[in-house]
């Protein structure tokens, strides 16, 4: 009989538990992340919800979007007006494409939210970052659409060397360096004699090969998988626009850069020096990321991240590796719209919503919390108050960088003491790119974009990589952006430019009181 | 069985002729003709439903071809839809490009090859393991046949690599060693008509063949007794009674597919060349061409448009196709 | 006739007599048996490679003589522990439940439909037939079944979008069409049977090798697909089926590949956490071998067709 009372009491109590629960009726805030690997959230939510529960108002959930599904998911939740994900992650890259939503009204303007409750937010943010998350509307005004990522927020093109092998061929960085990416036959030719003829020593991403080469950067807005259009950076200076063209947009395979490169990168072709699987889509990256991760190069391109030298990846490779800068880290407006986390319109939440991303941001606690995990149970501190992670960081790994502002996170023990500071020291040495801020919007010409497109598709990849001969396909392909319309494209696209470096230098007239 | 057996005799050609006697029998009284349709009503009420629900409520979405869909205050997807403002056709300009041509031609030409040669294997084998005088065999075959069903395109894709791998496939290889020169296979077109053809017939023949199996099955033995009394040598009966007894089946299938002669199989003509741009004079089909273009554009109405577009080629072929039968053999048409 | 006649001499009475010559035997087995080794051998190839080592992967690729040999992807596999049997058994539980429930519908849809006496059989004919060539799109389709129908996080949403195919129906009605004589329902009816004991008691026996043959297309409809767990599945990851764990993998190193250089030193990290192509092969193998097994369970009802046939005949 005690027992069945005991029963009885503890299932009312339980059950007074839940009502108590659900009259305190806070309202539940969705966020939907990118690149996450979480199988187990439990334990850090509850802390979270206990944490935030009074700063916020509100209870959070998380859709932890994995790398393959998010953009799949977020469209489908932004195109479909779904008030059950308030906020979701975005970028310039990716396909939930942050400039086209904001423009189309699928995120909430937050310019009020940021006067009322973002006081903390502007002050642990640097101006520049909500800068670049100010865009223009449906309205046609400006508005900031994001609480943008303070992460790596330069980005530095090198040429990732193996400095073993070159020691072995009998040169130094410098004379990689000295002999330029035109010369570099000679020292692929030694390397592919010692190493035998299966060894490819140029180990390339085509089209990141050919920016570095060309010193050209990615315009934003753009078609994304393939770039069609290109701006050039003085490499000494990356704050002018190289002398020969000046502030102009161009069809990136009519210059006389781009013909030059293609006909190099045939010559490194025919030679042997590039494995032929780097040539198609599909194979290219997983060829690519197995030889790198056995260190089977000799030259490599690499988008540098700071410390990316001392990561495991890296020290994985059993070689030594040393990373040639093509030019000073740079800021342009894709990296500048990196990693972000927006407010859908269709959010029935979205004070909630931005406190919660306010304090995310600007909240070292909040933010250790949601990206390491529970402390004791996902990572411990080392004497040095250093992170170390545990066991369970396995069933719990957020993307970080997808998160917010990093460098609210202590140093790991992997990473050592004072990496945040000099990591924000690093990216604070970014410097501005002519048109950083200038944002291409296509829909005026989005089926001419869409034909183009697939025309380079067909070619770009092939050329870039040196499989087939530019003499014969770079006509036949520039005669093809042709008929798809490139003039069209091109035209708007400086027309676009044209009008934002004239309202950008009215500005600064205005400025300077002229 | 005992009832199988006693009605096996009356169904023979002229159990067109029964049947419709039997049909216009049903109808004799009005009364339990109504009850007949009540009981019958109450079997396809579930699937539709089903189909209301699932496929009939979406219809909606159809406008979104014609639409420039935008988010509205407030944000819903009615209220965008909605509101949105109309767009005519514009969605339908990525029709315009020069590439249209290649990939019409391409998904029109594939399709009617692949409807033709599947067809005549799929039926061949599927007569074939009819007539196997091992039960074992004919049942090993069929589950062999099978497994590249649960392949998807993507793993078969690593399968055709291993052969054309420029630095380690197989066939390059054997050049290599032949001391021939070595085909690069993902730049040349040339041999990639014959691949697709080969995967296509490889992925499906296994699957319409059990289609056809079935059908076959089906078919009353005796009239193969009947015919083998007659005289009919195997062959004969192949001919006079196999193939007008899975005519139906036959038919359906083709109304079918020619419906879809417009879709491609995505995976298909993307995987298994490893999406290499070199290829897409013999590789670019409408669905990859859409998706290509929508992974940059992100237009939702382009890609509406797109499959309003290949609906309606379809519904046009379909309904031309059907008519057809109709007219050489009524009893098969699809509707 | 006759000359034929004389020349074979057919007992109908004895099965065995009305076949194909051994030359024609030799020259089926030769055909099939051929086709069915190409069929086969890529799943060979699938499982050569899951038992690969990654540092042959690394040096020549995929092949059918690796360089070396490795359990490691078997034992990756058995790591994933917990979440690779909640998977298989969520696998199981939805193809199950639904090739029953939607063979069930399917039948129910297609035996009005063969009725020539069914009043509204061009109506209901046309409504199932119109959905495959006409659609709302995915994201239409989307909104109804996540905000009208509440198919989100759960068993439904993964079994419910594929319940019900046209196609399927329209197969399954031929199946009527060409095996269920007429006269046998009237008999049936004439019997005193009612509609509902007429379908199962004595047409299902005669359309059994059609129903295996849907139940086989349903069933691996429903096993292979993961394309329903990307859309309604959000933060209820316990009920995935195995096929979208393999797939996720799979987009995962796609995603990664192809934005490495907007993701910097992010993908090279991201890619170091990835499982190998060995594991996704292993995984290709774990969802392989259950379907194949089931396969010969459907495979008796039509192939036992089949023999009655060949006996009576």
């Amino acid at each position: 009989m005690k027992r069945f009372l005991s029963l009885i009491l503890s299932l009312a109590l339980i059950l007074s538990l839940c009502a108590a629960a659900q009259a305190d009726d806070l309202p539940t805030i969705t966020i939907m992340f990118h690149g996450s690997n979480v199988s187990d959230d439990a334990a850090v939510l509850e802390k979270v919800n206990e944490y935030i529960a009074d700063k916020v108002g509100a209870k959070l959930e998380v859709i932890w979007g994995t790398w393959g599904d998010f953009d799949e998911k977020a469209t489908n939740a932004l195109a479909t007006g779904d008030s059950e994900v308030d906020m979701l992650f975005t970028c310039s890259w990716s396909a939930d494409e942050f400039n086209t939503y904001a423009k189309n009204g699928f995120f909430e303007p937050l310019d009020e939210y940021m006067d009322q409750f973002g006081a903390d937010l502007k002050a642990a943010l640097p101006e520049a970052l909500i800068q670049a998350a100010t865009v223009e509307g449906p309205d046609g005004e400006k508005h900031i659409y994001a609480v943008n990522g303070f992460k790596d927020t330069a980005t530095q093109n090198t040429w990732d060397i193996n400095v073993t092998l070159l020691g072995e061929l009998g040169y130094t960085v410098e004379d990689v360096q000295k002999l330029g990416f035109y010369g570099w036959g000679e020292i692929f030719a030694k390397a592919k004699e010692v190493k035998g003829d299966s060894f490819y020593p140029f180990l390339i991403e085509p089209a990141v090969a050919e920016r570095m080469v060309t010193n050209s950067i990615i315009i934003t807005g753009d078609s994304g998988s393939v770039n069609l259009l290109s701006y050039y950076l003085d490499p000494a200076d990356v704050t002018k626009a190289d002398a020969k063209y000046g502030d102009v947009i161009l069809n990136k395979f009519a210059t006389d850069e781009f013909a030059a490169f293609t006909k190099q990168m045939r010559e490194y072709y025919l030679a042997g020096y590039i494995d032929p699987a780097l040539a198609v889509a599909e194979t290219s990256n997983d060829t690519r990321s197995n030889a790198q991760k056995t260190g089977s190069y000799l030259i490599g391109t690499q988008s540098y991240a700071y410390g990316y030298e001392y990561s495991a990846e890296v020290l994985s490779r059993g070689i030594e590796v040393q990373f040639l800068p093509c030019t000073d880290p740079y800021v342009d407006t894709t990296v500048s719209q990196g990693a972000m986390v927006a407010v859908s319109s269709a959010s029935q939440h979205p004070e909630e919503s931005f406190k919660f991303l306010a304090l995310l941001n600007s909240d070292p606690a909040l933010m250790t919390l949601l990206n390491y995990g529970v402390e004791g149970v996902h990572y411990t501190l080392d004497d040095d108050g250093l992170v170390v992670f545990t066991d369970a960081r396995a069933s719990y790994s957020p993307w970080t960088n997808g998160m917010g502002n990093v460098t609210l996170l202590p140093d790991t023990q992997a990473e050592g003491k004072g990496f945040r500071e000099a990591f924000k020291a690093y990216y604070a040495s970014g410097k501005a790119v002519p048109i950083l801020g200038y944002i291409f919007n296509n829909e005026p010409v989005s089926n001419e974009m869409a034909a183009l497109t697939n025309v380079a598709a067909q070619y770009s990849l092939a050329l870039c990589s040196g499989a087939v001969d530019p003499e014969t396909e770079l006509p036949k392909f520039l005669k093809a952006l042709d008929d798809a319309g490139m003039a069209a494209y091109l035209a708007e696209a400086n027309a676009q430019l044209d009008a934002y470096l004239a309202e950008a230098n009215a500005q600064l007239d205005a400025f300077l009181g002229r | 069985m005992t009832a199988r057996r006693e009605t096996a005799s009356a169904k023979s050609p002229e159990s067109g002729i029964a049947l419709k006697k039997s049909g216009i029998a049903s109808k004799k009284s009005g009364r339990a003709g109504r009850k007949t349709t009540f009981w019958l009503d109450t079997m396809v009420l579930p699937g539709a439903i089903w189909l209301l629900l699932i496929r009939y409520l979406p219809m909606f979405g159809i406008v979104l071809a014609f639409k420039n869909y935008k988010a509205q205050r407030p944000n819903t997807f009615w209220n965008n839809i909605l509101k949105s403002q109309w767009a005519g056709l514009d969605n339908f300009q990525f029709l315009k490009s020069p590439d249209t041509a290649v990939m019409v031609r391409n998904t029109l030409g594939y399709n009617l090859l692949w409807i033709v040669l599947g067809l005549v294997i799929s039926v061949t084998f599927a007569i074939m393991m009819s007539e196997l005088s091992s039960r074992f065999f004919a049942k090993a075959y069929q589950t062999l046949m099978f497994f590249p069903y649960f392949l998807s395109w993507v793993v078969a894709s690593y399968f055709v690599l291993a052969f054309l791998d420029p630095t380690s496939g197989m066939i390059p290889a054997m050049q290599k060693a032949a001391g021939g020169t070595v085909s690069n296979f993902y730049h040349e077109t040339t041999w990639w008509p014959l691949i697709l053809t080969l995967c296509n017939l490889w992925k499906n023949v296994g699957y319409s063949s059990v289609l056809y199996l079935a059908a076959i099955t089906g078919i009353d033995t005796s009239l193969y007794e009947a015919a083998a009394v007659d005289g009919a040598t195997k062959w004969q009966q192949v001919l006079h009674v196999t193939l007008p007894n899975i005519r139906t089946m036959i038919v359906i299938l083709l109304i079918m597919n020619v419906g879809k002669i417009f879709n491609a199989d995505f995976g298909l003509f993307y995987n298994v060349p490893q999406n290499s741009g070199s290829l897409y004079p013999v590789t670019q089909v409408v669905d990859t061409y859409v998706y290509r273009a929508y992974a940059n554009t992100h237009n939702i109405g382009m890609s509406s448009a797109a499959g309003f577009l290949q609906s309606a080629v379809g519904l046009v072929c379909i309904v031309a196709a059907n008519a057809a039968v109709r007219k050489l053999d009524p009893d098969s048409s699809l509707f | 006739m006759s000359t034929l006649a004389g020349k074979k001499k057919i007992r109908p009475s004895t099965a065995s007599l009305n076949r194909f010559g051994p030359g024609a035997q030799a020259g089926f087995h030769l055909a099939l048996g051929l086709f069915a080794l190409l069929c086969i051998i890529p799943f060979v190839f699938v499982v050569i490679i899951s038992f690969t080592s990654e540092d042959s992967i690394r040096q020549i690729g995929y092949s059918f003589q690796p360089l070396g040999w490795s359990l490691q992807a078997y034992r990756y596999t058995f790591q994933l522990g917990d979440q690779l049997w909640r998977s298989y058994l969520n696998s199981f539980l939805i193809t199950a439940v639904g090739t029953a429930l939607s063979v069930l519908m399917c039948f129910l849809y297609a035996y009005p439909l063969f009725r020539k006496d069914y009043g509204h059989r061009s109506f209901f004919n046309f409504l199932s037939f119109f959905t495959m060539i006409f659609g709302g799109g995915l994201v239409p389709t989307f909104v109804i079944c996540k905000s009208v129908l509440g198919l989100s996080d759960n068993y439904a949403a993964l079994i419910v979008p594929m319940l019900f195919s046209p196609f399927h129906v329209i197969v399954m009605r031929t199946f009527f069409q060409t095996s269920v004589p007429m006269e046998l329902i009237e008999a049936s009816r004439i019997d005193g049977s009612g509609e509902y004991g007429t379908l199962f008691r004595i047409v299902f026996p005669i359309v059994t090798p059609g129903i295996a043959t849907i139940a086989l297309l349903v069933a691996l409809g429903y096993w292979n697909e993961w394309f329903l767990s990307l859309l309604y599945i959000n933060k209820n990851m316990d009920i995935i089926p195995l096929q979208y764990l393999l797939m996720r993998m799979q987009r995962n190193a796609d995603f990664l590949a192809k934005n490495s250089a907007m993701l910097g030193a992010d993908a090279a990290r991201a890619a170091a956490q990835l499982p190998s192509q060995t594991l996704k092969m292993a995984l290709v193998v774990f969802i392989v071998v259950p379907i194949a097994c089931a396969y010969p369970f459907f495979q008796r009802y039509v192939v036992a067709g089949l023999t009655v046939g060949s006996v009576k005949g």
